[in-house]
């Protein structure tokens, strides 16, 4: 199976490094998925939610305020301004890490209507943790 | 022949002082173990984004994608004006790290000179900005407090003065000139052009088959506006956390040397104190001798 190589950076080190096979993003005009392959790219990110489907099937959210990312065919580079990752085991870490990502996406978006739709997709990713 | 409780007061000044500079030193040490951690972690940032923003600039110098005009990019002919961010410490005892940054701040401020462009400055970290006041070199900026304590936020917000300077067409050119860190003992000086980005580093045979930008014109335009501005704050930002890395790397070394300087003393000191304690004795009792002697 094709996979690509992901790489997540923030001002504070790597946040995720491993092969992929799907990864949405929230792109300045919307929402777009890279698949393997994909033609060669960059483009700028709001705040949102990236999803990642692991090589090996999992599926992993990081919550983003601001990002650029860069697509080639075999490699998909987010450089992002502030990140969490929503992970972890127990649900005292998941609510902190709850949230950590709330907070992160107050400080940047103005809108209501944007906030909310991301909160939702954060709370439902946290859910599928629990 | 110097006096015993003198030499003796002198030693214990000595290993006092030799105290402080080993405590300075394991300071430092455990500051430096933080502080390398962070640069670690950063730097792979830094040099995503300036990889990222020098391909992208050489794909606009080489291709020319719908006619971007941008003073970021093109190399400015005949410059009139430029600013110099330098980056210091806020506090001394550490070696030659700062004169280090200092010298290279004239030295460029001298070619600059040469060259009949003006030179703006603006100095972040005290020390730095001690040297050039009583100097009485001008700076159009003065930022305490940063360079010890490096906050992306203050540090965006100095960089973003001189960017926005820089595109309004009032300067032609932004550095930062820093120290930073190589390894434990060894500091690197660092001159970096931010502003316009370096296009050399890029082939035009290599670009034509990287990514290309699949965008249109007002959107690039718009992303390398935003990119470029992180691009200009983060190297702001990076400077700060590798200079304070390299700071704490210097003040080690410095405050080691001193701590060997002092115990050299001790020694040297001690010897000096049991001659004249010895010689103390031999007077002694050649007097006492001689009393006996005149007694009999």
């Amino acid at each position: 199976m094709d996979t690509f190589k992901l790489e997540v950076i923030t001002p504070n080190g790597l946040i995720f490094d491993n092969e992929a096979v799907e990864v949405t993003l929230p792109g300045e005009e919307g929402e777009f998925g890279v698949l393997p392959r994909h033609a060669s790219l960059t483009t700028l990110l709001k705040a949102g939610v990236i999803d990642i489907v692991t090589a090996d099937k999992r599926t992993e959210s990081i919550v983003v305020n601001w990002g650029v990312v860069q697509v080639t065919e075999d490699k998909v580079t987010v450089l992002v301004d502030g990140a969490v990752a929503i992970r972890g085991e127990g649900e005292s870490e998941v609510a902190k890490v709850l949230a950590d990502a709330k907070r992160l996406l107050a400080a940047v978006s103005d809108s209501k209507m944007a906030l909310a739709s991301v909160s939702a997709k954060i709370e439902s990713a946290a859910h599928k943790l629990l | 022949m110097a006096n015993l409780k003198d030499i003796q007061r002198k030693i214990k000044s000595v290993s006092s002082t030799q105290k402080t500079t080993r405590a300075m030193k394991l300071v430092s040490t455990a500051k430096l173990r933080r502080a390398e951690e962070l640069a670690k972690r950063s730097r792979l940032f830094a040099e995503k984004t300036n990889a990222m923003i020098s391909e992208l600039a050489s794909q606009i110098e080489c291709m020319k994608i719908g006619g971007i005009e941008n003073r970021a990019f093109s190399e400015i002919e005949a410059p009139k004006m430029v600013d110099i961010i330098f980056v210091t410490a806020d506090k001394g005892l550490c070696g030659g790290f700062n004169m280090q940054t200092i010298k290279a701040v004239r030295k460029l401020m001298a070619e600059f000179k040469d060259e009949k462009v003006k030179v703006r400055l603006r100095g972040v970290g005290k020390k730095g900005i001690e040297f050039f006041s009583y100097n009485q070199v001008e700076m159009l900026d003065q930022e305490i407090g940063l360079s010890s304590m490096p906050d992306m936020d203050r540090a965006a917000e100095f960089m973003d003065a001189s960017i926005q300077d820089f595109k309004d067409g009032k300067i032609d050119g932004v550095y930062v000139v820093y120290n930073g860190y190589k390894n434990v003992i060894t500091q690197e000086l660092h001159v970096n052009r931010i502003m316009p980005v370096d296009t050399n580093e890029f082939d035009c045979q290599d670009v034509s088959k990287s990514s290309l930008l699949e965008l249109e014109a007002e959107d690039s335009e718009k992303m390398l506006d935003a990119l470029l501005t992180k691009y200009a704050q983060y190297n702001m930002y990076y400077a700060l956390i590798d200079s304070v890395a390299a700071e704490h790397s210097a003040r080690m070394q410095a405050m080691d040397a001193a701590t060997n300087n002092a115990k050299e003393m001790v020694k040297k000191l001690t010897v000096q104190y049991n001659k004249a304690r010895q010689e103390a004795i031999t007077t002694e009792l050649i007097e006492i001798i001689s009393g006996v002697e005149s007694m009999k």
